[in-house]
């Protein structure tokens, strides 16, 4: 028994010491592009903030936190944290629950029908600086469809020549282009769950509501609220359908934070600027990220 | 797709389950429908809310498409984002797979908790943060406006990204056939390139569709880094919008270029697909 072992036991060893060199091999290079590309940058995003950088001029000199200031005492980096925040507490919210909700009638859906599922999981896939685009021509007044039809319902919304029309516009385009993606983590989930679970809860009840609300939302939860994190992160990075579709405007009353800070980094070249206001963005996001984390984890611990 | 419940279904839930999906899917297609009608209209009527069916409310005309696909910017827009994204996926396939498959396989000091959390922060950060540094970057190597600047930064932010998902493929290979290759004296290179590959093919076609998909959709790294020679899609139509935003035809023409060939990648990957996008956080 003793030999029996033995022979298949160094035989291991010598593999191992043949995968040892295998294994580092196959992880350099990959760990040292990642070392050598986001390390690198974040740090000199960091450094950036500290020094007055306007492309052209080159670096200035030090200054300090003056950079940080400037920034927060600028009512455009304040408003756009506020509109962006508004932002993903409407859209993120409706899009766990419609995501859900159609899963859950896709997962009642006989196999045969399935065609629903690449349907309602096609605009995950679109362009978002498309989708905004193509959504001037369906929100402005004259012919767009939106105004059309809310026109003939007696609606004549300004969708293009206001802050409230425009943000809605791209909310509803947001609302459109992300749903699928809870959608489609929300059906994986409910295929997942074994038959005998559903079998189990309709010998005491038939009622489809009551099966929903007590069998499949609670065992989708943890991992919905995984989707409800990556989407809470995802949305506070907003960025391409509200710039096609308004560019910000009228004034900056649509910039989210994304383009505010697009444009004082790429069209003013303020580097300095630009990159503390990325740093002070992140420590906002971080902590509302955190705080979502921590009252999700306590939610189904 | 679980019988079970539409057996047990009264005829109710039955019509209701119909009804919002029928609904659902008209909310989905009227973006694309109203594009590809638009697409085919002439400009006076776009502006004819009665023309709705072509041939009787309207004569359809291929003038836009003809205008587009004859344009050398649009041409050279497309050809931009078809070789920055398969050049991109080809690097984040070639450099991922093997440290992926590593670190399925292998015991590492840095755990794969410690992977996901650096994942995570990445996510979080705005890539906005990072757009001064790379820049200079790119300034400094000479490939501001170049296809493999784009290359180089797509392949930073999807690498990650990459290996969190390949890494979870490789992990479903079960030990058994591992443990047969091994007794069969397979050594950890053919163990890799003739066990783990072939069996892990689906799932790397997705990964590779998903990036493909985000590297073709990003918007804000091509327009800042590349806005003329190597500019993408993306970046030809933010620069349209400023012309042409209200010639309603033409918008139509450039968004279904710009959408259609990742949406219709993504019809033939269904499996996996839902744990590709949640960074392999779902299992199915």
């Amino acid at each position: 028994m003793h030999r029996l072992q033995l022979s298949p036991m160094r035989r291991r060893r010598r593999l191992y010491s043949n995968s040892n060199v295998l294994k580092y091999v196959f992880i350099l290079p990959a760990a040292l592009w990642i070392i050598a590309f986001t390390i690198f940058p974040f740090l000199s995003a960091i450094n950036y903030t500290f020094v007055n950088y306007v492309l052209g001029r080159g670096i200035t000199g030090y200054v300090g936190f003056d950079n940080y200031i400037r920034v927060l005492r600028s009512g455009a980096f304040w408003y756009s944290l506020f509109i962006t925040s508004i932002y993903v507490s409407i859209v993120v919210p409706l899009e766990l629950v419609l995501g859900f909700l159609l899963a859950w009638f896709v997962t009642l859906c006989p196999r045969e029908h399935n065609f629903f599922r690449p349907i309602l999981t096609a605009p995950l896939f679109t362009m978002e600086v498309a989708i905004g685009y193509l959504g001037i021509t369906l929100f402005t007044s004259e012919g767009g469809l939106f105004a059309e039809v809310f026109g003939y319902l007696g609606l004549h919304i300004p969708w293009m020549s206001t802050a409230y029309g425009g943000l809605a516009a791209a909310m509803i385009l947001d609302v459109w282009r992300w749903t699928p993606f809870v959608f489609l983590i929300s059906l994986a989930v409910l295929t997942a769950i074994p038959d005998e679970m559903y079998e189990a809860a309709l010998l005491e009840t038939s009622n489809y509501r009551q099966l929903m609300a007590y069998i499949a939302l609670p065992l989708s939860w943890p991992v919905l609220s995984v989707a409800l994190l990556l989407r809470l992160i995802e949305a506070f990075k907003t960025f391409g359908i509200p710039l096609a579709l308004t560019g910000g405007g009228p004034g900056i009353s649509t910039q989210l934070f994304s383009i505010l800070n697009y444009y004082t980094t790429i069209q003013f070249y303020d580097f300095g600027n630009g990159s503390a206001m990325g740093i002070l963005y992140l420590l906002f996001v971080s902590v509302a990220v955190a705080f979502f984390y921590n009252t999700l984890r306590k939610g189904f611990e | 797709m679980k019988r079970v419940l539409w057996l047990a279904a009264s005829w109710r839930v039955r019509a209701m389950t119909y009804i919002v999906l029928i609904i659902a899917s008209i909310w989905v297609l009227i973006p694309f429908v109203w594009a590809m009608q638009n697409s085919i209209k002439s400009l006076t009527d776009t502006f004819n809310p009665s023309a709705i069916i072509p041939f009787v409310n309207y004569q359809p005309t291929l003038t836009s498409w003809i205008k587009v696909l004859g344009d050398e910017g649009s041409i050279h827009a497309l050809l931009s984002s078809i070789i920055v994204s398969s050049g991109t996926t080809a690097l984040v396939l070639l450099l991922g797979t093997p440290a992926a498959y590593s670190l399925a396989r292998f015991n590492f000091p840095i755990g794969s908790k410690e992977l996901n959390f650096w994942f995570f922060s990445q996510r979080v950060m705005p890539p906005v943060v990072v757009l001064a540094p790379f820049f200079i970057l790119l300034v400094q190597l000479k490939l501001v406006d170049t296809w493999i600047g784009l290359i180089l930064i797509y392949t930073t932010f999807n690498l990650t990204f990459g290996i969190v998902i390949m890494r979870d493929v490789f992990r479903d290979i079960s030990r058994d056939i591992i443990d047969a290759a091994k007794v069969d004296g397979a050594n950890a290179w053919q163990i890799f390139w003739l066990i783990g590959i072939p069996l892990s093919l689906d799932g790397l076609i997705v990964t590779g569709i998903i990036v493909f998909s985000f590297c073709w959709n990003e918007a804000l790294f091509a327009a800042a880094l590349a806005p003329q020679h190597a500019a993408t899609l993306a970046t030809f139509i933010l620069a349209s919008r400023g012309t042409q935003g209200v010639n309603f035809s033409i918008a139509a023409v450039n968004t279904l270029i710009a959408i259609m060939p990742p949406v219709l990648m993504s019809l033939f990957v269904h499996r996996y697909l839902a744990r590709g996008l949640t960074f392999g956080a779902v299992r199915a």
